[in-house]
């Protein structure tokens, strides 16, 4: 009985480690999976982050090829100055010229009387009409042509209906200027646009 | 091993590839900002030109924009000359003429210093109002100046 006791017991000893012997077999297992999964996740991780690396360094490029596609147009400071300049002084030393052969009056002087008796006859026989925009011609075609600028140039006291007209219109942008000559019929209007 | 040094490999190309685009865009940019800072600079010599106080039309202590007094103009044209180094801080190298276009052809050179050997060359013309205050009269001209660049 107590050898079988001691049997039992040993049996049951047995029977313990086998148990203790199993769930440390079981721990042993789940041990190693969890560091087997760890080890994978681990790897994906760093996986990921070289992705996202990649895909970050990918943002960086296209916001700096965006950025200098859209890069703005080159300013032509020069262009816009001449232009505004030349708009504006061409027609305000136009209309301060003396004739050369009108009784000295001054363009400002036969445009008005164009706009309003045309009673002035010039020492060429020309009207004030004609004297000034033959004159206009002339300055244009000494300035403005030779420096390959499209204009047109205008007196009008209504714009539908020019009194001359020099130059053709601008097809696109311009620089205009307009100056109103006081006439007994109304103001006559002196435009000049400058093309580009 | 190896994959390391091909994604090492790979990622130092891309680098290398987004300096030498950002090198080119830096490049073109400075050229940019130099040829707006070179336009500047002529329109400061056209307006510096354009309003000498030696040269504009003035009555009774008022000065009248965009004119040229001829007698100044004359006296002018000959001393700027004799001076052109007081002038050259104003007017770098620069060559500044006044032509008559109407109703008579006359020309003034007002300063000249250019460049024996010029990169580029700036020309602005400004149109002006010649004052003849003999005869009251006004002609129309134009001032040129023609800016040399290094």
């Amino acid at each position: 009985m107590k050898s079988r006791t001691r049997e039992n017991q040993k049996f049951s000893v047995n029977e313990k480690t086998s148990k203790k012997f199993s769930v440390s077999k079981k721990l042993q297992r789940n041990f190693l999976g969890s560091r087997k999964f760890t080890k994978f996740s681990r790897k994906s991780q760093t996986e990921i982050i070289g992705l996202a690396i990649v895909v970050v360094l990918l943002i960086i490029g296209m916001t700096f090829v965006i950025r200098f596609m859209l890069a703005k147009e080159p300013v032509d400071y020069k262009k816009q100055f001449t232009q505004a300049e030349i708009a504006s002084n061409m027609l305000n030393t136009f209309l301060k010229s003396t004739s050369k052969d009108c009784n000295g009056l001054t363009m400002t002087e036969l445009l008005q009387d164009c706009g309003h008796s045309k009673s002035i006859l010039c020492e060429n026989n020309q009207g004030s009409c004609d004297y000034a925009e033959e004159t206009a011609r002339e300055v244009f075609s000494n300035t403005l042509d030779i420096w390959n600028l499209d204009y047109e140039f205008k007196a009008f006291q209504q714009e539908e209906s020019p009194i001359f007209t020099l130059g053709s219109p601008c097809p696109a942008s311009k620089k205009s200027k307009t100056f109103p000559i006081p006439t007994g019929s109304g103001t006559l209007f002196v435009k000049l646009d400058v093309c580009g | 091993m190896m994959e390391t040094i091909m994604v090492l490999f790979i990622f130092f190309i891309l680098v290398v590839m987004g300096f030498v685009f950002y090198a080119k865009i830096l490049k073109g940019n400075l050229e940019q900002q130099k040829e707006e800072s070179i336009q500047l600079n002529a329109i400061e010599v056209a307006q510096r030109a354009s309003s000498l106080p030696e040269l504009q039309c003035s009555e009774d202590n008022i000065v009248s924009d965009n004119c040229i007094d001829l007698l100044k103009l004359e006296a002018a044209s000959e001393i700027m000359q004799q001076n052109d180094v007081y002038y050259y801080d104003r007017l770098l190298f620069s060559k500044i003429t006044v032509n008559e276009i109407y109703p008579d052809n006359n020309e003034w050179i007002l300063y000249i210093r250019p460049l024996d050997e010029f990169s580029n060359k700036i020309t602005t013309n400004i149109p002006i109002s010649l004052f003849n205050p003999i005869e009251n009269k006004n002609s129309f001209g134009i001032m040129t100046v023609e800016l040399f660049l290094k």
